[in-house]
């Protein structure tokens, strides 16, 4: 298979992960028991006409069916629909919500896999002690602390006690503590996997070909990382959609993850799926490359 | 030149565990090759890579003795120092090609990177001198060379560019760790051929370490024997082959020679035929969903009777394992048919039936990949005898008697095979393949990862226990004298279609197949001077 079959193959399958995906949303959001109408009768006192009447404007009493192709094409334009509950264009909402979440999911990845790399990396070079401590001692903070305990234990020490930084809607601390978070999980595999690489025949080639030892870490053990780092951001990227949302929640920030967590406790089908949709389709996209990056690396996997 | 080029001295290396090289010295002058032989672990490779300060991590020099080199001591334990030295003073080649090339990046540019550190500045110096080295080095096609990745390349071809690589500084010193093992015989000849032709026209000295003995005598003037960690003998060559002192190379010497010697071909008994194949081909599924199936054997017919032993011969990719495989009924065949112990197999019907299966048994090459790594030898023993229906209690007994059958005692019984050498560990496969008393016993490169002596007592071993229990032998293999010495018939196969067959004692007839000429030049053990070893062949 050429290189061109091959990112067209990936290309094909992100395409059906991402249907797969939108049919997934709309039915998962469909059989929680209960719908926007049962929320608002609640809030507001409706009458069962009254109720009625807003099923049959709101499109509730269609078909699923009939429902999710009409979702389908409106998305495929741009057009996620509007709120239940606010009546604005959910793709206004997300898009209001989508830079906070972003910021917040690519500066704490960068700063993962910026730590990660340079622990990682000198730990193998040196072969010290405290460089490997200090891999060790990443991987046990990620396991062993959870990012929302981290984050309320900011909050009282760095907000409440030092009072550095406000309560509410900095974006500074999270960013931190997921980063160390997500260093924490790359950390030890990447580690693990470059020791190995360091002792493997084609470095030990390099070294009797006499290469300066900057030049074998570039040239032969980051590629022998790179794929294992790819298979492992892609996890990370996708953990950061769990690990935004408690975030955001905890330091009052309106992203995406604050954004979906508001509309599910109000059946808000549209956002809902809408958030939940543009996250996915995210992920796909991010893992896609991934794989395309890591089959432009590795020529052995040309087949 | 008065100074030797390379004075090994007292050279000690130990382990967290014990040393591993004591004491071990011997010189090397200007443009001579020094071959060291011994058996694995007997610390050749580690005397190797420490003269490039290259010992794996773990590993240490004794502060006594050490590496005179050029009449200066080489600082061994200084990565920077020794970085001035490697690649442009002594230049190594390893065992492994395919592992020891960067797989990330195309020979090109390892090339590049070789010749950069050489202080060659101008990129297109630098090509046009990849070129010439992959030529020299005997590779066509040079700049389609250079864009290929490693493994787009084959294991002779791979070998050809770490040499290329390695010659670049012209090193007055290249250390040679066991270059040709890795390779098929024919080769691994032309290996072999090639660094005795550079040798001479660079006018290097060359450290060559091998277990093989025959290509120590094809390429070296001396020749230094190490047994446990120190050289128990060293001379020239030819003295050394002729008349060897000490106990470890007449071993190694005599084990040579008893391959080399035709032994009498078994009776042969047409009534009892335990295998009979009549035009049998075996396809491999396409790889792509409408590709073409992969022929792997093609229209083998052959026939094999009772306490005889065919032999069949070949290199790598040429069928024989896979036919190996038909024959023991692990994989399908594609056409023809095959009669195995009196049942007739089919495309349609391809595994063995009843008692059939337990009566054809197969050993592998690598007895630790075939052996279950979280099983004792005792358990491993019982598995068989379990499926047989032996009573638990007499598993003892028979495991016992089985292995003491194959030179293995009561105390190997509860130790697991990462704790037995290479040649216990195949002993263990055989005794545990014949406890099921096996009409048939298929051997697919059982003694190819063993040491020469080692090879030689698995060998008189597996014939013993034939004459013994009078089981009919498929021996697949690709050193022909080891497949001369243990069969009565050779079928040779290139390719997926037999070549040619004949009687062992007649291997050397002049009517043979050019293919398998080719295969005999190969191994053939010279009339021995190292300056007629590019004649061979």
């Amino acid at each position: 298979m050429n290189l061109l079959q091959d990112i067209a193959f990936q290309l094909a399958r992100a395409l059906m992960q991402a249907f797969a995906i939108m049919v997934i949303v709309f039915l998962l959001v469909r059989v929680t028991p209960g719908d926007v109408v049962d929320v608002l009768a609640i809030e507001g006192d409706l009458t069962a006409e009254q109720q009625e009447v807003m099923r049959e404007e709101l499109g509730l009493d269609r078909p699923l069916v009939t429902e999710f192709f009409n979702w389908v094409r409106q998305a495929a334009t741009g057009d996620l629909g509007q709120s239940l509950r606010y009546g604005r264009p959910v793709a206004d909402m997300v898009g209001n919500a989508l830079p906070t979440t972003l910021t917040l999911a690519a500066s704490s990845f960068i700063i993962g896999l910026v730590l990660a790399f340079s622990t990682a990396l000198t730990a193998t070079m040196t072969q010290g002690r405290f460089t490997t401590s200090l891999v060790n001692l990443l991987n046990i903070w990620s396991i062993a602390f959870p990012t929302f305990c981290v984050g309320v234990a900011a909050i009282l020490v760095f907000s409440i006690w030092l009072g550095w930084l406000p309560v509410l809607g900095a974006m500074i601390a999270p960013v931190v503590i997921i980063g160390i978070d997500n260093a924490g999980q790359i950390a030890k595999p990447l580690f693990e996997e470059l020791r190995e690489a360091a002792n493997s025949a084609h470095v030990r080639t390099a070294r009797a070909k006499g290469l300066h030892p900057v030049r074998i870490a570039i040239a032969y053990l980051l590629p022998t990382a790179i794929p294992i780092a790819l298979a492992l951001s892609g996890l990370i990227l996708a953990g950061l959609v769990a690990g935004t949302l408690t975030m955001e929640v905890l330091f009052g920030l309106s992203g995406i993850g604050s954004l979906t967590l508001q509309a599910i406790h109000g059946r808000d089908y549209p956002v809902v799926q809408g958030a939940v949709v543009v996250i996915a389709l995210g992920i796909v996209a991010i893992n896609t490359v991934m794989d395309i990056l890591h089959r432009l690396i590795d020529p052995r996997l040309a087949r | 030149m008065t100074a030797p080029l390379l004075k090994v001295d007292n050279l000690c290396i130990s382990a967290p565990s014990g040393p591993i090289v004591q004491g071990v010295g011997f010189t090397l002058e200007r443009g001579r090759t020094l071959a060291l032989i011994g058996e694995s672990g007997s610390g050749k490779s580690m005397t190797a890579l420490s003269i490039l300060g290259l010992l794996p991590p773990g590993l240490s020099h004794a502060t006594e003795g050490g590496v005179i080199f050029a009449g200066e001591a080489l600082p061994l334990g200084e990565e920077r120092r020794m970085r001035t030295i490697r690649g442009k003073r002594i230049a190594m080649v390893f065992q492994d090609p395919m592992a020891c090339l960067n797989p990330f990046s195309s020979v090109g540019s390892q090339l590049d990177e070789t010749l950069r550190r050489l202080n060659v500045t101008a990129r297109e110096v630098r090509r046009e001198r990849s070129q010439r080295l992959l030529t020299e080095v005997g590779l066509p096609d040079p700049p389609t060379i250079l864009r290929r990745y490693p493994h787009e390349l084959s294991g002779g071809q791979q070998q050809r560019v770490m040499i290329a690589m390695a010659i670049a500084g012209e090193p007055e010193l290249l250390v040679a760790d066991e270059p040709t093992s890795a390779l098929d015989a024919s080769v691994a000849d032309g290996i072999v051929r090639l660094l005795a032709d550079l040798q001479r026209r660079h006018r290097m000295a060359m450290l060559f370490i091998t277990h093989d003995l025959a290509i120590a005598a094809r390429l070296a003037h001396d020749i230094a024997v190490m047994q446990r960690g120190k050289v128990v003998e060293i001379g020239a060559a030819q003295v050394l082959m002729s008349a060897p002192r000490h106990p470890c190379s007449t071993r190694l010497i005599g084990a040579r020679r008893m391959l080399g010697a035709p032994r009498s071909p078994a009776p042969t008994t047409i009534e009892s035929r335990v295998l009979v194949a009549n035009g049998v081909s075996v396809d491999y599924a396409p790889r792509r969903l409408f590709g073409r199936p992969f022929r792997a054997v093609e229209d083998v017919s052959l026939t094999l009777g009772a306490g005889n032993t065919l032999g069949i011969l070949g290199e790598s990719g040429s069928g024989k394992s896979t036919l190996g495989a038909a024959i023991a009924g692990l994989i399908g065949i594609s056409g023809g048919c095959m009669t195995v112990l009196g049942q007739e197999r089919t495309q349609r019907l391809h595994t063995l039936q009843g008692s059939r299966r337990r009566e054809c048994q197969l050993i592998f090459q690598n007895p630790y990949g075939a052996l279950n790594p979280r099983l004792t030898i005792a358990q491993l023993m019982a598995e068989p005898l379990a499926l047989m229906g032996v009573a638990a209690a007499q598993h003892t007994e028979r495991t016992t008697v089985a292995l003491a059958e194959v030179g293995l005692e009561r105390q190997h019984m509860m130790r697991y095979p990462h704790q037995l050498s290479g040649g216990q560990r195949q002993r263990v496969s055989i005794s545990r393949a014949l406890l099921c008393r096996p009409r048939l016993l298929v051997c697919d490169e059982v003694v190819s990862a063993l040491d020469t002596t080692v090879k030689v007592q698995i060998l008189k071993l597996l014939k013993r226990l034939q004459e013994a229990y009078g089981f009919g032998m498929v021996f697949i293999g690709h050193d022909i004298e080891v497949v001369r010495w243990i069969s009565d018939e050779i079928i040779v196969m290139h390719k997926g279609r037999i070549t040619d067959r004949f009687a062992a004692a007649e291997m050397e007839a002049d009517e043979r197949d050019t293919w398998t000429k080719r295969l005999l030049a190969c191994t053939r053990v010279p009339s021995h001077s190292p300056s007629t070893a590019h004649a061979c062949g």
